[in-house]
C-alpha cells in the first residue's frame, strides 16, 4: 500500500482578465505574451473569503468520495491568505461537511508549497495518520501585487485546485526531493510598500536549474514520471525546464497562457486542466517540481489514477 | 577564429536569429541595446552558451555585459580555464 493522488477538482472563480487591462500601465498584449506567455487570467473579487473558494473546490471531491468521515486531514495551501486567526483550513472543513476528527491546518512555502503539501499529506497517508488527506491550494495573488508594477502586475493571478490522497495496493511509492537556501531571500519578497519584488534574472536562472535538477532527481530515483508538471511561474522558464528535460522523454505541462502565475495553485490546476483536456490518461505518475520565493524548491513523483468521469 | 569562439559565435547568432531571422554575424558586434533582446533573453544565451561549453558562468557579470562581444570574452576566458 502506498498513497497516490486518487481525485482532482478545481475552482478558478472571478473575472478574466485579459492583456488590454495592463495598457493603462503601459504594457502591450505583444509584450506581456513574449515575456511571459500569458494570455489572460482570473482574478478573484477582492471581498470573496479564500475558504469559500478552497471549498469550491473540495466539495466536488467530498461528494464523489461519499464518506467524508474517512478524510483524516485536510491541509490548506496559500501564500496570499492574509487570515491568520483562525486559519482557512477548519472554515474549508465545515464548508465541505469535514470533521469533526479531521487533523487541517494552513501551509505557506509560497511556489512550492503545493508539492510541500503533497509531500506532508502524502507522507500522513503512508504513516497512518489519515486514511485519506486533502491537499487544496488556494490563491489570491492579485491582491497581494502592486497592481500598477509592470513586472508582476500581468504575471500573478487567482485560481484553486485540490487532490485527494489515499493509500492503495496498486500504487507505488511516492518519492520526493527538496531543498532551500535562505541567503537568496531577496529574489522574491513581499515589499513593505505592498506589492512584489522579484529579481527576474535571478529567479529565471535559478527557477529554470533548479526545477530541471529536481526533476532529474525524480527520474534518477524511483519508478519515472509518465508527466512532468512545472510551476506554472512564467512561460520563459517553463520552456526553459522543458528544455532541460526533453530528454527525460515525457510530456511537460505548459498551460500558462490562460492562467497566469498562481503561485502554489498551479501545479493542480495544470495538472487538471490536461486532465479535463484529455491530454492525460486517467492513471499515471505525476512528477510535479516546483521553485520558489524563499529561496525554496522540490519535486514530487506520486501515483495517480482519476475516475475518467470525475476528471474535472 | 578558435574553435571555441566560432561555436559561441553561433550560439550567439542562433540567439539572435530567433528573434529576427534577418540578423547576420556582423550584429553581433551591435550594442545589445540596439538589439532585439530582452532580459530573459541574456539569461537564456547565458545558460546555452554554458552548455555548449560545458562550463558554469555567474548571471550576476553576464548580466551587465553591454555588448555579446563581452559574452565571447568572458566565456571563451571560462572555457580556457583562465
Amino acid at each position: 500500500m502506498s498513497a497516490g493522488i486518487v481525485d482532482v477538482a478545481t475552482a478558478k472563480p472571478g473575472r478574466t482578465v485579459d492583456n488590454e487591462h495592463f495598457t493603462s500601465i503601459g504594457l502591450t498584449d505583444e509584450w506581456i505574451r513574449r515575456r511571459s506567455g500569458i494570455a489572460t487570467r482570473s482574478w478573484l473579487p477582492d471581498e470573496t473569503p479564500l475558504a469559500e473558494v478552497a471549498a469550491e473546490a473540495c466539495a466536488p471531491i467530498v461528494t464523489r468520495m461519499g464518506t467524508p468521515s474517512s478524510i483524516g486531514a485536510l491541509i490548506v495551501v496559500s501564500t496570499s491568505s492574509r487570515q491568520r486567526i483562525p486559519g482557512v483550513a477548519q472554515k474549508v472543513a465545515q464548508l465541505v461537511g469535514l470533521g469533526p476528527s479531521v487533523l487541517t491546518f494552513d501551509m505557506n512555502a509560497a511556489c512550492c508549497g503545493f508539492v510541500y503539501g503533497l509531500v506532508t499529506g502524502l507522507s500522513l497517508c503512508d504513516a497512518g495518520g489519515a486514511r485519506s488527506v486533502l491537499v487544496c491550494s488556494v490563491e489570491a495573488m492579485s491582491r497581494m501585487v502592486d497592481r500598477t508594477d509592470r513586472q508582476t502586475a500581468c504575471i500573478f493571478a487567482d485560481g484553486c485546485a485540490a487532490v485527494l490522497l489515499e493509500d492503495r495496493a496498486e500504487f507505488t511509492g511516492f518519492r520526493h526531493v527538496a531543498g532551500c537556501d535562505g541567503s537568496q531571500e531577496s529574489l522574491m519578497r513581499e515589499t513593505d510598500a505592498g506589492g512584489i519584488h522579484l529579481d527576474g534574472m535571478q529567479v529565471y536562472d535559478r527557477a529554470v536549474r533548479r526545477m530541471a535538477e529536481s526533476a532529474q532527481y525524480l527520474f534518477d530515483h524511483g519508478p519515472a514520471p509518465t508527466v512532468l508538471v512545472g510551476h506554472q511561474a512564467n512561460g520563459r522558464i517553463l520552456e526553459g525546464v522543458r528544455g532541460f528535460t526533453t530528454h527525460l522523454g515525457v510530456p511537460f505541462v505548459n498551460r500558462i497562457e490562460h492562467s497566469g502565475n498562481t503561485s502554489s495553485a498551479t501545479i493542480p490546476l495544470a495538472f487538471a486542466g490536461e486532465l479535463d483536456a484529455g491530454s492525460l490518461p486517467a492513471e499515471g505518475r505525476l512528477g510535479a517540481v516546483a521553485y520558489g520565493a524563499g529561496e525554496a524548491w522540490g519535486g514530487v513523483a506520486v501515483d495517480y489514477r482519476v475516475p475518467a468521469a470525475t476528471a474535472p | 577564429m578558435s574553435d571555441i569562439e566560432g561555436r559561441i559565435a553561433d550560439t550567439m547568432l542562433a540567439k539572435l536569429r530567433q528573434r529576427d531571422p534577418s540578423l547576420g554575424p556582423d550584429d553581433l558586434t551591435r550594442p545589445i541595446a540596439d538589439l532585439d533582446l530582452d532580459s530573459l533573453d541574456l539569461v537564456e544565451l547565458h545558460q546555452q552558451l554554458e552548455r555548449e561549453l560545458q562550463v558554469k558562468g555567474d548571471l550576476r557579470e553576464t548580466a551587465g555585459f553591454a555588448f555579446l562581444d563581452d559574452f565571447s570574452t568572458y566565456f571563451v576566458k571560462l572555457a580556457s580555464g583562465e
